[in-house]
């Protein structure tokens, strides 16, 4: 079994660091790697007989891997990436399972494993991941120990425990590098990122075209306030928005943008400064609250339309400021190019829709009695707010409000901004979220894409762009609360359930909290967080210098404390109790005969003192056996030791 | 002795795996600087200091170690010379895999329990005839994780003896009477019959017991039980013919033979060693074999 411990302990490390994989690496790959652990087992405890080395397996050997590297290239049709750097070393450590025999390679499947553990931290950064890095470590550690040493002096327990004891004492010069070795930023060479599934909005809507809406409880981004948070009904976050309708879909028109000058916007009331921290999306939306006043950084552009627009899709979770102010105001005016943009319609399109327009036009004096009239329109018609409208017809405007009469957000914006290009005022229509979940534990709103929302933004001269949400027409409730409160009987029980569920729902906010704090102070720290801390601490100027000494001064005190306690543990040797206790013996009897020879052995100097006190005699001779068996017999126990140090001290002469 | 293995005696260095290690940690720290990846730089840095802690555990496991004694064996010539090293652990770990190593010898890896000692028995193959001078023995160990090799060198004052090969078919010179009643291969007139035992280089082919080697019993000796026992002299000024190597071995040969049978003999080289018997005057003959003209082979 001690012979078999080298090759279990590197399987099994290979199929921990295999499980972190999981997910990144393709299954095959995944059922690869398993198999060929299962086979290092069986032929390590001996089920399997060991297969002998020849030329003929050596050269199937090389055919697999060239089979293995090509079908990982033909999977990800490159081999240059993350994903597929993955798979290549899992097939590749697989195959040196197959033909490990000796330590050296259990020592290599070691090194494939910790490659692998550095593919899984490179793919995923959460905060649960942490704990399972640190186990495989902790085994990596102790099967590092098992590979190098088969000695069954050297148990596995023992193993672990000196591994423990490593691993733990390197936890403080970790802490201590991550926070002060200095980040150098920028690439050295960039892999191409593997293909990640959009998700969260597009940049385009067809209302008409969803039976059902499907509601995703995943958190599309957090945001912490500096001060106070705004009123729930007044956080409408800004996404795509879209401004060409051919009457049935709405999409943002790609070429428009750069052809007419937005007018100037004069912020009204105080601006609102906060945090957002965006989950991926592969994609190049950013949020912020309407109406944001400026990029928050490089890489990041502000439309005329007030988007923000990343140049980069967002593949992994990022952070930024922004400010906003919730009231703005434009004097315009709205160039002539720009309102024949914003008021384009097809003329064949939607007939009842144009002529409920006309007719509400012609009661109405100027665009925003017109523009409110409608609003009023939508909130006494008997529209009905629902998840599940249905599909609709080509002209989904007109069946939205004449034929089924219901829909969601996106229904209500997408025929409001319709009823008013008709009647010529300049609409479009914009995607994003409204409200949030405020957690309480973490203090910072959590936005899910449950949240999504549409409304509407008009045009009105002396105002600017207006917002007008047509939705809180039909259901003034969303505006307040989530749409898990507002449309409980149409989402899964379960789902719901755990909403309302107050334990649930604050272990949910602990839980998410926790990530929070994670993402924000380990995942985002960079060379900035670390200037940051220096002038916490006092330096006023912070530069590379600076972090090289607080390093360089942490490494010392380390390196001192693990001299120390390590060279501690060695001089703490055992003294040898059973050898000063005896000694004890001899000077106690020194009273009553000559001291003891250095050639006399225990039994003689038991005797001739026994001569000497025939009274004690019977005590003295049975430690002096006692002392011989426990001196030269098979290894004594504590107990023996104990019984012994305590007889020689009740000894009395 | 003892000889207490002291830290400024110890040289540590990464061992190949340690090496190896050292790039897996570089292309972790590229690859986290690169990405900007906390996750990665956690580990990396995580694990230098593992590869540190494992550095000061290697150099620990032979800080301390004392070597209580070492004994030598010499041997002849084309076997194994034996040098035994008595190592102490008074710490209160076992020491594991220290690893002694003599010039030639295989490595022999020992492990110490707490507060206790061990033997390691280092064969170091013997191929002149000769003072075979052990300059350093080598103590290392790789424990606990195969990271870092420490080690350390010991110089004692040791040599072995590497004796003649005991070869050679000439006919030993005759006994002469001293008195004395050691048992003794048959010769004219000798009386009582003791029995037989297996040939043996440097036997004559007149004590041979044909008899028993015609029933296929092999070549036995016949031996007999003398009341006065004879000694003789090996000279090798009477060898003649051969040169001195082979005249070595033959003296080695007949030494064997009469030390096996129990016989008093005498060696006359430089100087005469007088007869006598027992294994220690067989040593100090084959030590005196080995040592013969200074102890080196032309």
């Amino acid at each position: 079994m001690i012979a078999a411990r080298s090759g279990i302990a590197a399987a099994l490390l290979f199929a921990a660091a295999l499980l972190l994989t999981l997910g990144h690496a393709p299954w095959w790959c995944v059922a690869i790697g398993g198999a060929a652990v299962a086979w290092r087992l069986a032929v390590a405890t001996g089920r399997v007989a060991r297969p002998r080395r020849g030329r003929g397996v050596r050269y199937l050997l090389g055919s697999i891997t060239a089979v293995l590297a090509i079908a990982v290239a033909m999977n990800f049709r490159t081999l240059n990436g993350l994903a597929a750097g993955t798979a290549l070393l899992v097939v590749m450590g697989a195959l040196k399972l197959l033909e490990s025999q000796t330590r050296r390679d259990d020592a290599i499947v070691i090194g494939s494993a910790l490659f692998l553990l550095l593919a899984a931290a490179l793919a995923g950064q959460s905060l649960w991941r942490m704990p399972l890095y640190l186990l495989t470590i902790w085994g990596a550690a102790a099967a590092m120990a098992l590979v190098a040493h088969g000695d069954p002096l050297f148990t596995t327990r023992a193993a672990f425990r000196i591994a423990t004891r490593a691993v733990v004492m390197s936890i403080p010069l970790a802490l201590l590098c991550f926070i002060f070795f200095p980040r150098v930023a920028g690439q050295f060479w960039a892999l191409q990122r593997g293909a990640v599934a959009t998700t969260g909005l597009s940049d385009e809507m067809s209302p008409g075209s969803f039976d059902k809406l499907v509601t995703e409880y995943d958190v599309a981004f957090r945001v912490r306030f500096t001060g106070e948070m705004p009123p729930q009904a007044a956080l409408y976050w800004r996404g795509p928005v879209l401004n060409s309708f051919d009457g049935f879909t709405w999409r943002r028109a790609r070429a428009g943008g750069g052809l007419y000058v937005a007018a100037p916007i004069i912020p009204l009331g105080e601006p609102v400064s906060y945090r957002v921290t965006l989950e991926p999306t592969n994609q190049n939306w950013m949020f912020a609250l309407d109406t944001v006043d400026a990029s928050p950084r490089r890489g990041v552009y502000l439309t005329h339309d007030r988007q923000l627009i990343a140049s980069n899709p967002i593949t992994s979770v990022t952070s930024y400021d922004a400010v906003s102010h919730l009231s703005t105001r434009s004097d315009g005016p709205l160039s002539t190019l720009g309102r024949r943009y914003e008021t384009r319609l097809p003329l064949d399109r939607n007939p009842r829709a144009r002529a409920l327009a006309f007719d509400i036009r012609a009661r109405t004096g100027s665009d925003e009695e017109y523009a409110r009239a409608v609003f009023e329109w939508f909130r006494t018609s008997g529209l009905e707010y629902t998840l599940e409208p249905g599909a609709t017809s080509v002209d989904a405007v007109d069946a939205t409000l004449f034929d089924t009469r219901r829909g969601f957000c996106g229904h209500f914006a997408s025929a409001y901004a319709n009823l008013m290009r008709v009647a010529g005022v300049p609409a479009r229509v914009v995607t994003g979220y409204l409200g949030g979940e405020w957690n309480p534990v973490g203090g910072y709103l959590i936005v899910r894409q449950s949240e999504a929302h549409a409304w509407t933004e008009i045009w009105l001269d002396g105002k600017g762009w207006t917002r007008v949400d047509p939705t809180a027409a039909v259901e003034p409730e969303r505006l307040q609360r989530g749409v898990f409160d507002v449309m409980a009987d149409s989402l899964p029980a379960t789902s719901v359930f755990l909403h309302n569920n107050a334990w649930f729902t604050y272990v949910a906010h602990l839980w998410d909290g926790a990530n929070q704090w994670w993402q924000d102070s380990v995942v985002e720290f960079n060379l900035r967080s670390q200037f940051d801390l220096l002038r916490r601490l006092g330096i006023e100027k912070p530069n590379w210098q600076h972090l090289g000494w607080a390093f360089a001064a942490g490494l010392v005190a380390w390196i001192a404390w693990v001299a120390l306690s390590l060279r501690r543990s060695l001089a703490r040797g055992k003294p040898d109790r059973i050898a000063k206790a005896w000694l004890r013996m001899a000077r106690k009897l020194e009273k009553v005969a000559a001291p003891r020879a250095a050639n006399e052995g225990p039994y003689d100097f038991a005797r001739r003192i026994s001569a000497a006190r025939p009274d004690v005699a019977a005590d003295i001779e049975a430690l002096a056996a006692r002392y011989a068996r426990l001196r030269f017999g098979p290894a004594a126990n504590e107990s023996e030791i104990v019984q012994f140090e305590r007889d020689v001290r009740r000894l009395a002469v | 002795m003892p000889v207490a293995i002291t830290t400024r005696r110890i040289y540590i260095l990464p061992t190949r795996g340690g090496y190896a290690f050292a790039g897996l940690l570089f292309v972790m720290l590229l690859a986290g600087l690169n990405y900007a990846n906390s996750m990665a730089l956690l580990i990396t840095f995580l694990l230098a200091g593992f590869a540190l802690i494992a550095m000061h555990l290697c150099h620990r496991n032979l800080a301390g170690t004392a070597v209580h004694s070492i004994a030598t064996s010499d041997a002849f010539v084309g076997e194994h010379g034996r040098i035994v090293l008595t190592l102490e652990n008074s710490a209160d770990t076992a020491r594991i895999g220290l690893e002694c190593q003599a010039q030639d010898s295989e490595r022999v890896i020992v492990n110490i329990p707490a507060d206790s000692s061990a033997r390691a028995e280092l064969a170091v193959p013997l191929v002149k005839r000769g003072r075979l001078t052990i300059d350093s023995i080598r103590l290392s160990t790789t424990f606990p994780f195969g990271l870092f090799r420490a080690w350390t060198w010991l110089h004692p004052p040791l040599g072995l003896l590497a004796w003649p090969v005991p070869r050679g078919k000439r006919e030993p010179p005759p006994e002469t009477a001293t008195g004395g009643n050691a048992p003794s291969v048959h010769r004219a007139g000798d009386e009582e019959w003791s029995g037989l035992r297996e040939f043996r280089d440097g036997d004559s082919p007149r004590q041979v017991a044909w008899a028993a080697y015609a029933r296929g019993r092999g070549l036995l000796v016949k031996t007999y039980q003398s009341p006065a026992a004879h000694h003789r002299t090996f000279d090798i000024a009477a060898l003649t013919g051969a040169d001195v190597e082979q005249r070595l071995e033959q003296l080695a040969a007949w030494i064997e033979a009469a030390h096996a049978r129990g016989e008093r003999y005498g060696l006359r080289l430089a100087q005469e060693i007088p007869v006598d018997s027992g294994n220690e005057h067989r040593v100090r003959c084959l030590d005196a074999l080995a040592l013969h003209g200074g102890g080196e082979a032309p």
